[in-house]
């Protein structure tokens, strides 16, 4: 028997655990804040990713960038988000979106043909907009909230639901069962390896800035990452502005801070 | 009278409506120029590399004090924890959160530095106005940046930003989870904040 279905298996199984955690986890009750009850935990891992980073993948991801031109690193780009389409179209239709799957269709087709098997993004040129879509934010559109904030091993910042939604997105693409099939378990890895040092080289002067200018890195990269999620849950709309109330009280603070 | 009630009730819901537009488009207009011309300016002057860089954040603070209004920026990011603070920790906090908008605001915004704003919409948000822009690059997907400007009142009448929120990330959101975990690791205590943006503004 395949040694692979049995890891499937258990990745199936660890899927649905975290579903349900996802799904079970009660709406947050400030909603600008994502819950951290982990957060020992988290800061520990985060310290650890931080030092693995410093010391492996932002050296690597330089290097990257300095030997491989412009071009050819936005092909490799193109090329995997290309792979990605069928994870893409399954999340656009699952959040009935029919427009968004109709321009992923084309994008694939596009891209596929003109621009080569996806080394080139012809369908942007088109007017055709790539959206990031995944199994998290197809929950997120649901009402599922993140749950708690997970600060996973070397792959950072997610939370309950969008861990999850990871690993249902993992059976949403045709490659990987093609990889399980043919024994190429590797196709997944090294996909998923050059995708985090292309996506890591591209935020080098801005994890640096971000880093520098924080007064707790951790905290900010925890708001950083919510705020996106829930931004692209949004499909981009503007958040609105935690109440501040301090309607009423707000001469009297002013009073106050004046008599002192 | 019960068949011209329909006309009635129309013309009024007429009237208050246009009235209400045009009160609504009269503010909505000087929101887009405001944003306009001080978001452009505020590109132009952070052009990395082109100054010195206490000369640029001298220059950008001072779009800052014009253009947004710092002590109620301030007054969001610190949460409720603003009124458990002392009216000395207050004072100092105002003037320490002064330089941190300042230092992460040149450095989050600072790599658009030079490049053209265009103003696409707005749209009222509760009390506000939420003035929606991109950033236009060459060659790349331009970047969203919306601006919260609160209205100003019609005596002071001067409208100001009191938040940036590029690609749906607030600035002010992100300062206020970032100062709230602060605190909350210093044992609710305002002053563990003071302590690090004392260090912050020290250190540059």
């Amino acid at each position: 028997m395949n040694p692979l279905s049995k890891i499937s298996r258990r990745r199936a199984i660890t899927a649905a655990a975290l579903f349900v955690l996802a799904a079970c986890a009660s709406p947050d009750g400030e909603p600008t804040q994502i819950a951290d009850p982990l957060e020992p935990v988290n800061r520990y891992i985060f310290a650890a990713n931080l030092a693995l980073d410093t010391t492996v993948i932002e050296p690597v991801a330089t290097v990257y960038r300095n030997i491989v031109p412009d071009p050819a690193r936005d092909s490799v780009r193109n090329f995997l988000r290309n792979l990605e389409s069928p994870v893409l179209l399954t999340n656009d239709v699952l959040q009935r979106d029919i427009g968004a799957a109709g321009v992923t269709t084309k994008r694939f087709f596009i891209n596929t043909t003109v621009g080569i098997l996806g080394l080139f993004d012809r369908a942007s040129d088109m007017g055709l907009a790539r959206r990031d879509e995944d199994f998290g934010q197809t929950m997120g559109t649901y009402g599922v909230g993140p749950g708690a904030y997970l600060v996973l091993p070397i792959l950072g910042p997610s939370s309950l639901r969008d861990a999850a939604g990871n690993f249902v997105d993992y059976y949403f693409d045709p490659l990987n069962y093609y990889a399980g099939n043919t024994d190429r378990a590797n196709i997944s890895f090294l996909r998923a390896g050059i995708r985090g040092v292309d996506t890591r080289a591209r935020a080098i002067e801005t994890l640096d800035e971000i880093e520098r200018t924080s007064i707790d890195f951790y905290a900010t990269i925890r708001s950083l990452y919510h705020q996106r999620r829930q931004s692209e849950i949004r499909n981009g709309s503007t958040p609105s502005l935690p109440k501040l109330d301090l309607s009423s009280d707000a001469d009297e603070d002013r009073t106050a801070s004046l008599e002192n | 009278m019960t068949r011209l009630r329909p006309f009635v009730l129309a013309l009024v819901l007429t009237t208050t409506v246009s009235v209400g537009a045009l009160a609504q488009q009269a503010r909505a207009d000087n929101p887009e120029k405001f944003i306009a011309s001080l978001g452009d300016r505020a590109l132009q002057v952070l052009i990395v590399g082109s100054q010195d860089p206490s000369e640029r954040d001298a220059a950008f603070r001072e779009i800052l004090d014009e253009g947004f209004d710092l002590p109620l920026i301030g007054r969001y990011a610190l949460g409720r924890y603003w009124r458990r603070a002392t009216s000395v920790q207050r004072r100092e906090y105002v003037k320490l959160f002064e330089d941190f908008i300042v230092l992460t605001y040149v450095a989050r915004l600072g790599e658009y530095g030079g490049e053209t704003l265009r103003v696409v919409s707005s749209r009222p948000d509760d009390r506000d106005t939420v003035v929606i822009s991109e950033i236009v690059l060459e060659g790349r997907p331009s970047i969203r940046v919306d601006w919260r400007v609160r209205d100003g009142d019609p005596d002071r009448s001067e409208p100001k930003i009191i938040d940036v929120i590029v690609e749906g990330i607030s600035m002010l959101l992100t300062q206020r989870d970032e100062f709230a975990s602060v605190i909350q690791r210093s044992g609710g205590n305002v002053e563990g904040l003071l302590a690090r943006l004392r260090e912050k503004s020290s250190d540059k």
